[in-house]
């Protein structure tokens, strides 16, 4: 884990007002944005239009309306909201049953010493493997129901959770505890007063890693096995031969999960405001 | 490490658990399965799975390749699509971090295609590509790339600013800052961006084998599965997790090599 301290000292940053001239608006980062976003569909929707990679690739525009038409029509009996509830409720569910074992289970073993070297070892076992090499046991296991797809959301997720957590509380500076003792403080206090605000951003971190393996995992089952989802959108486009279908749902699998990890980002914020970032990024 | 270690000696107590713990583990899934706790259809057994692992070696049936064969397929598309990753990943990262224009050229691509899940290119490459070996590439590239760029991007950004203000008091152009400075400071960075790209791949490998391939470890999983043979999946999932593993230590001790002289 990288911590963030980018430099002891303050600095300050003067605006200075610059002078409106066409080099400066070149240099500009947010007209750069603008053009560059411009510049990407442009060539996407001309290289469709021009079917130079035949007819695998759709336009914008079909995208756009092919997004439309599913937002009223019905797939298997679900409109497009429906099918992102379907993969949002899944995550949900794994990602909170995740995290509520997980990170205190981190916690409890980056503090007792004996429980880490039972749990620990076996933990390194399982860290190694893939989630996605989970949906083929899991189908095993539980059907090809949602038990299953729960049930990968929650190995996957489970992993950083943990090690972050864990992790956390490992690489506090020791002068910290140093403080708390030469202030008198009992060992409970070090927990309370140093370990857990120390390790949150850390496990926050943890939290964000899990959520993108959770749409990792979900999308691997939707993939594989599934009657609802964006996972089987995607796949339903793949069979149809229709990539409008196929690109529209990765644009709202990456709207979705950014929203999501946005919307983490900010309880972060709210809940840990001594958290120090690079800016920026 | 610059600080001297100092030994402490750990209890026996805590030298043993660890090592109970394990054969627990081992004997507790042996039992399971020998008992009949849960059916052999669902799970093998630690000496059914071994024993496998030994038929494997040698006997392409019922998947038609040897273990080997598989592993090695899985580690050329790997292998490919993780050094195309960094080839192109590092680099713009790197520029990213530093220079303006090229931050707003490449920026809003990049974060759109940040949140999607690699696998969700599974169909686009199928279309693109077929279910060759550059379709899996091409998803293990997805994959490999985008730690690769966030990594040498913050690593350029966590430059010392007062290295470079001390720089460009000494007349330093722009692009002399950049590799003599920027990129220098960011190379732990840029380290453990090799780590976790390769776990992004490796991870992303098994899953772009899951959907579409004839052969590779994650193709065995796949097979183990619709074959109702737990033993095979559960030596699909070992050999991947070993390997993930065995990969990470060399680079481990590559980058220890590399970058012995580094404060981190």
């Amino acid at each position: 884990m990288s911590t963030s301290t980018v430099a002891n000292e303050i600095v300050q940053n003067v605006r200075e007002k610059k002078e409106f001239s066409l080099l400066a608006l070149i240099r500009n980062e947010y007209f750069l944005y603008v053009v560059s976003s411009v510049a990407f569909v442009a060539i996407w929707h001309w290289v469709a239009a021009e079917q130079i990679l035949g007819k695998s690739l759709a336009t914008p525009y079909a995208v756009i309306k092919e997004l439309y038409r599913l937002t009223s029509t019905e797939l298997a009996g679900q409109t497009l909201w429906g099918h992102i509830w379907a993969s949002t409720q899944r995550i949900l569910i794994g990602f909170i049953l995740a995290s509520l074992v997980g990170v205190p289970l981190g916690l409890f073993m980056a503090l007792n010493r004996t429980a880490n070297a039972i749990i620990k070892p076996v933990f390194d076992l399982f860290k190694p493997m893939p989630p996605i090499a989970w949906v083929s046991i899991a189908i095993l296991w539980f059907g090809i129901g949602e038990a299953s797809k729960v049930f990968i959301i929650v190995i996957g997720t489970f992993v950083p959770c943990l090690l972050n957590s864990y992790n956390g509380i490992r690489l506090i500076e020791p002068e910290l505890y140093d403080v708390v003792r030469s202030l008198g403080g009992k060992s409970r206090d070090e927990i309370f007063q140093v370990s857990f605000p120390a390790a949150f951003p850390a496990i926050f971190a943890g939290l964000q890693i899990s959520l993108s393996i959770g749409w990792t995992c979900v999308l691997a089952a939707e993939l594989v096995s599934a009657r609802s989802g964006l996972g089987w959108i995607i796949v339903q486009g793949m069979k149809q031969t229709k990539p409008e279908m196929v690109i529209g749902g990765m644009l709202i699998i990456a709207l979705v999960a950014w929203l999501s990890s946005e919307a983490l980002a900010h309880l972060e914020k709210l809940l840990c405001p001594w958290k120090r970032e690079i800016e920026g990024l | 490490m610059a600080y001297q270690h100092v030994h402490v000696k750990t209890p026996l107590s805590l030298k043993i658990l660890p090592i109970i713990s394990i054969s627990l583990f081992f004997g507790l899934w042996e039992f399971v399965v020998q008992s009949g706790i849960v059916p052999e259809t669902m799970l093998a057994s630690p000496s059914q799975v071994v024993k496998f692992f030994i038929y494997k070696l040698t006997e392409p049936n019922p998947d038609g390749a040897v273990l080997s064969q598989h592993a090695w397929m899985s580690l050329k598309e790997a292998g490919t699509g993780y050094l195309l990753s960094l080839l192109v990943g590092l680099p713009l990262g790197l520029l990213m971090g530093w220079f303006t224009t090229v931050r707003g050229m490449f920026r809003p691509l990049f974060e759109l295609i940040r949140p999607i899940p690699p696998i969700a290119w599974i169909p686009l490459c199928i279309f693109w590509f077929g279910i060759g070996l550059w379709g899996k590439v091409f998803i293990i590239w997805i994959a490999g790339i985008v730690p690769c760029v966030i990594n040498a991007w913050v690593g350029v950004k966590m430059t010392n600013p007062t290295l470079i203000q001390m720089a460009r008091t000494y007349g330093a152009s722009d692009w002399q800052i950049f590799t003599k400075i920027c990129v220098p400071s960011a190379l732990p960075m840029v380290f453990g961006a090799l780590q976790i790209a390769l776990v992004c791949c490796w991870t992303n490998l098994v899953g772009a084998e899951l959907l579409a391939a004839d052969q590779g470890l994650g193709y065995l999983i796949s097979m183990g599965r619709r074959l109702a043979m737990p033993e095979m999946v559960v030596l699909g999932m070992v050999t991947v997790g070993l390997g993930g593993s065995l990969i990470g230590v060399i680079i481990d001790v590559l980058e220890k090599r590399l970058l012995a002289g580094i404060r981190r």
